[in-house]
């Protein structure tokens, strides 16, 4: 069947009231998550997850990747509102946005945030329609060695995800694989780590284990210090955009939605560089380079184009390799496992009129964003004001239903506890818990096959260098990990100089502290 | 002596992985007789992952050791933060014990009004509305919509 013909399937499953009201709905669940400081997209992802189980495939997908798209604009509203990112993609839009609210601007940042946003969505979608089948039809030629090789290099995603220091990172990824191999031996069915009780033999559940890791200790956070956030609301003001604003930006627009495509499609780099790389290429360009940080419009668009322009793109690894390009995508590959499909290559085989309706309620999802974001923008002020008291009980409460729904299993529901507890320590340890659940994931696939390799090759390593294909991503895997060594070798450099700079500053605060004390 | 996060993190790193590597693979994974080849064990990968990971540990402490000792917390935490964090461990354990009991309905109304009362919310009676209403609402989602059996207890049973 040709692209359009696929499109047209598509469109036939998705043009109903239940598609179209998932979508809108998950987009309503996103925009609320996300313009709430404390939760997540990633949070609101996690969470919707469990309600997904009883509906048709097509649908529960929809509704998450609604989430996950009203999730990311829903973090622009705090960050400009309140000088309070929802998410760390949102970070770069505070840099132009909170001034802009400070100028009594912010309905018009707000607005420039909304079209900018959709517009990459759009444009994110298109690129996904047009390169996630054609990479998938070249990845259908691989075998275990191929994959095993993929998966290797994916896991260097993990520098992506690991915050400030790799080597927690690498830590928390081992973990990650170390309880991966809890449960009955893939090839030989013998017990590993079950303790001998029947509820470890399948191994540990999915779905408990990202809600307790990405659930529980902003619970537990919460617990800690349950002080109420600082951060005045700034008004809307009356000032929208004008459509000259809007096509003056347009160029910006569209290069920072290129930009968040680029990136988005290499797994593990996310939203927040993009955004930061889109706005810095907008201020280089734009005439009014002064203005970005003084609340420059253009740098709203630029970062909100660089961040949304990545949510279409990091599904194009998810549904052509099976590899998910960041933790949100990694969370949507547990629905799709949880409906019985397994993203990758064989999908756009076996389930073709999934992955195309997937791909049509994309497109239909950036006119729902722009509906729905116009009301949030104005509805945000009572969406900041719910108790942070009330919300995480309700939060508990909530994790507590998802976990048991999975399995029906109250075992379930203590591993989700336990998990969140790890979670927690991981945190104040300053360990990322996003590479132990992209290692968790991908740790039963790498070792499924490196062993269905070994099998073939009767123990024979040089079977996992057979071919171009295998070449190809062991040289992008060694490229990768030289690349991420280097970094660190230079950013080791750097710090202490860095630290001589932070020290010398701090010495002269505390003198001339001293000095307004004498006078 | 008060020694960095990272050191910390290494120095339980190689600990975890040398009682993987010394007693937890060889006494908690089943190996078969007939295994042919290292490579296909399934001890093989868990092997492999505690060997990686004892490395880690070690390049983490030997990265430390140029670092200036810290105390872990992440941010300041007002007076009675770790009693408060005792308190949600006792809840998360009473709720897990309370769901065959009690069932999920009525332990999540218990463990949203004490959580709440935990968290000092500044609208008691707001909260004490949602801890009946939030598990009564997903109850009926879950029971009735999505068809989960969610336990139900000893005592009080839900339609």
């Amino acid at each position: 069947m040709s692209l359009l013909d696929n499109l047209a399937l598509g469109l036939s499953v998705v043009a109903n009231v239940e598609s179209l009201l998932a979508l809108a709905g998950g987009i309503c669940i996103g925009v609320f998550a996300g313009a709430i400081p404390g939760m997540s997209a990633t949070m609101a992802v996690a969470l919707t997850l469990p309600f997904t189980f009883s509906m048709p495939p097509i649908i529960g997908i929809l509704l998450l990747l609604g989430v996950y798209k009203g999730g990311i604009f829903g973090g622009s509203i705090p960050a400009i509102l309140i000088k309070t990112p929802g998410t760390p993609a949102s970070s770069a839009t505070t840099l132009d946005g909170y001034p802009l609210a400070a100028k009594g601007e912010a309905g018009r940042a707000l607005s420039m945030a909304l079209y900018a946003s959709c517009t990459a969505d759009v444009i994110s979608n298109l690129a996904l329609i047009l390169f996630a089948g054609f990479l998938a039809s070249f990845a259908l030629n691989f075998g275990p060695p191929e994959f095993f090789t993929l998966i290797l290099f994916s896991l260097t995603i993990i520098a992506g995800v690991s915050g400030d220091s790799l080597i927690k990172g690498i830590f928390s990824a081992l973990l990650g694989l170390l309880f991966a191999t809890i449960g009955l031996d893939l090839v030989y069915g013998t017990n590993r780590f079950t303790f001998g009780d029947p509820n470890l033999m399948g191994g540990l559940n999915f779905i408990a284990v990202l809600i307790g890791l990405f659930a529980i200790p902003e619970i537990l956070t919460m617990a800690r210090d349950p002080r109420p956030r600082d951060g005045e609301t700034r008004a809307l003001g009356r000032k929208g955009v004008s459509f000259a604003e809007y096509r003056k930006s347009f160029r910006t627009i569209v290069r920072g939605s290129f930009i968040g495509v680029f990136l988005g499609s290499i797994p593990g780099i996310g939203a927040a560089p993009a955004a930061f790389l889109s706005y810095s290429e907008a201020r280089r360009k734009s005439p009014n380079k002064a203005n970005f940080g003084k609340g420059e419009i253009e740098g709203v668009a630029a970062s909100e184009a660089g961040n949304n322009g990545v949510a279409g793109a990091t599904l194009i690894p998810l549904l052509a390799l099976g590899v998910p390009g960041d933790v949100i995508t990694a969370i949507i590959i547990g629905a799709f496992m949880v409906h019985g499909l397994q993203p990758g290559p064989m999908m756009f085989v076996m389930n073709v009129d999934i992955i195309y309706g997937m791909f049509m309620g994309l497109i239909v999802s950036s006119v729902i964003l722009l509906a729905v974001g116009s009301a949030a923008i104005r509805a945000f002020r009572y969406v900041a004001d719910i108790p942070r008291g009330i919300l995480f009980p309700a939060v508990l409460v909530l994790c507590v239903y998802g976990g048991y729904a999975v399995n029906n299993s109250i075992f379930d529901v203590g591993v989700m506890f336990a998990m969140g507890w790890l979670g927690y320590l991981m945190l104040i340890y300053g360990v990322p818990a996003a590479p132990f659940l992209i290692a968790f994931i991908l740790g039963p696939l790498l070792e499924n096959n490196f062993r269905q390799s070994m099998l073939m090759s009767g123990g024979d390593a040089t079977i996992l260098a057979r071919g171009p294909i295998t070449w190809f991503f062991w040289g992008l895997t060694i490229i990768t990990i030289v690349a991420i060594l280097r970094a660190g070798l230079k950013g080791r450099g750097a710090a202490p100089v860095e630290e001589v700079r932070a020290g010398a500053q701090d010495e002269t605060t505390v003198r001339r502290d001293a000095q307004d004390t004498k006078s | 002596m008060l020694k960095s996060v990272q050191f910390q993190v290494g120095a339980a790193a190689v600990l975890m992985s040398g009682v993987l590597l010394l007693y937890g693979i060889p006494t908690w994974v089943s190996v078969p007789t007939n295994v042919s080849r290292i490579v296909l064990s399934p001890a093989f990968w868990p092997y492999a992952i505690s060997g990686v990971l004892m490395a880690c540990g070690l390049a983490l402490v030997w990265l430390a050791r140029s670092e200036v000792a810290q105390p872990v917390e992440v941010g300041d935490a007002p007076p009675g933060a770790a009693l408060r964090l005792a308190a949600m461990a006792v809840v998360m354990v009473a709720y897990v014990a309370a769901l065959p009991l009690l069932g999920m309905v009525w332990a999540s109304m218990a463990a949203f009004a004490v959580s709440a009362f935990v968290m000092h919310t500044r609208h008691p009676l707001a909260a004490l509305i949602c801890a009946v209403c939030i598990p009564l609402l997903l109850y009926g989602f879950f029971a009735h919509v999505a068809s989960v059996a969610v336990p139900q207890g000893l005592f009080v049973r839900l339609p």
